[in-house]
């Protein structure tokens, strides 16, 4: 955004939760707006991108777009996720237009120049005349993929575009070391444990959302039966996640009171707890003793956002129905929250809405999060005006 | 050759690209001209590249051998 276009005042969302304002109006209806924050919040940090089942085997490719740019989600030859832009390095052609498995290389339809699974680009045909496969001027160890920063946590895949964030083991250390028991194989449930859900809403009204438990006995009558309001507590770490954990747990029971397995050597506080984080800017997760959940907020544009939804156990085989249940269940409740982004959006076509009030005793969750956008955004526009 | 092309441009049209690693091999080995054998030689390898055939490594080393790689 150029210095002299209308900038969004963000001194009163940073301020403490009882005189704070949320996020002005802009922040979800302006394009200008939109973009500046595509640059502050969504490139500038580690941004979800998919989930590392996406490409379970070695070889498999997926082409993913994130906010208009063209990424390849590969498992190369060593068994490492990577993400590269789409995009061959020599006339720009796009290289996998589909979700495959690359048997050898990656070879760009269009001339034919040829990467490894790793990014390294491994032949150029014809590059120096019919026949003659170099020319002086093509370095190969140049000219390999150009690879965007990407991490794995809990399956999630998340990337830096710009390439400056810190470290994500850096940034995210308190979460890690929060869940540390949680580091230990997890396993996706599968073709029937992973849904999408298209929601016409800006991207942060999802996380806002999923950040408290205000709404729970409003929203989701049917968690308030066994989970009430009061069981539930707040999770908030300034500049870095929040979110809301329950003290009291209930296990999924099929027939004959058959539950998932739980994960290994978890604390007896799991028995009857669990947590769900908003690991900013754009990735919701669940962690509970049986399975465990994530959440990947697509931004596809300023009101329109895809929840990918995928959900994880801790063995690799469990009950067909108890998984195909269990994902009903989830699924019913994230829809349950559908009317309500969405209805924060129209919302915020109200020209004079001023953000709006927090509760301090019920929303610091979620005035968390729009401090760390305004912070975010603040820290981009004092980088642009110096 | 003109059996070999149209069986090559076949095996485009239904996009065989492990029959075109075989056919482009059997046209650089019906030619003597080095130029037209890297030629061929580059199709056949690039295609087994693509696939991870067993035959990449093979093709690559005729080629290495004409310093055309």
């Amino acid at each position: 955004m150029a210095k002299d276009e209308y900038q969004t005042d963000l001194t009163v969302v940073r301020q403490p939760v009882e005189t704070a304002q949320g996020l002005p109006n802009a922040h979800y209806i302006d394009e200008g707006v939109f973009e500046e924050e595509k640059h502050a919040v969504l490139f500038a940090n580690w941004a979800g991108l998919a989930v590392a089942s996406e490409v379970p085997e070695i070889g498999d490719a997926k082409p993913i777009e994130f906010l208009g740019i063209p990424l390849l989600l590969v498992r190369d030859r060593a068994d490492k996720v990577r993400v590269f832009q789409n995009t061959c390095r020599h006339r720009g052609m796009i290289l996998v237009s589909e979700p495959k498995k690359i048997e050898g290389a990656i070879r760009c339809p269009y001339h034919s120049w040829c990467y490894s699974t790793a990014g390294k680009l491994v032949s150029t045909p014809h590059v120096g005349g019919a026949g003659f496969n170099t020319h002086e001027a093509i370095n190969k160890d140049d000219l390999g993929l150009t690879e965007v920063r990407s991490h794995v946590y809990f399956d999630t895949v998340f990337i830096n575009v710009d390439g400056k964030a810190d470290p994500f083991e850096v940034v995210h250390a308190d979460l890690l070391e929060r869940w540390k028991e949680f580091d230990q194989p997890m396993y996706h449930g599968g073709a029937d444990s992973c849904f999408d859900l298209e929601v016409t809403t800006n991207w942060k009204l999802a996380v806002e959302n999923y950040c408290e438990s205000y709404h729970l006995p409003w929203v989701h009558p049917g968690l308030n039966s066994y989970s009430r309001l009061e069981d539930h507590y707040h999770i908030q770490e300034p500049n870095k996640y929040s979110g809301q954990g329950t003290l009291v747990y209930k296990q999924l029971q099929g027939p004959d009171d058959a539950v998932f397995p739980d994960f290994r050597g978890l604390d007896e506080k799991w028995n009857t707890g669990a947590e769900y984080v908003a690991i900013y800017p754009n990735v919701l997760l669940g962690a509970q003793r049986d399975h465990c959940f994530s959440i990947v907020l697509q931004p596809n544009t300023l009101n329109s956002t895809t929840e990918h939804i995928h959900l994880y156990y801790a063995e690799p085989k469990t009950s067909e129905d108890m998984r195909s249940r269990n994902a009903h269940l989830w699924k019913t409740v994230f829809e349950e929250d559908i009317f309500v982004v969405e209805g924060m959006q129209k919302g915020r076509h109200s020209p004079l809405f001023d953000g709006g009030r927090f509760s301090p005793a019920m929303d610091g969750p979620t005035h968390n999060f729009h401090a760390w956008v305004a912070g975010k955004v603040q820290e981009h526009r004092d980088k642009q005006d110096a | 050759m003109s059996d070999l092309n149209d069986t090559i441009l076949a095996a485009h049209a239904r996009d065989d690209r492990r029959a075109l690693v075989g056919l482009y091999t059997q046209a650089a080995d019906q030619t003597n001209d080095i130029n037209t054998v890297c030629f061929f030689l580059t199709y056949a390898y690039i295609y087994a590249l693509e696939l991870g055939h067993p035959d990449a490594d093979a093709l690559y080393a005729r080629l290495d051998a004409h310093g055309r790689v």
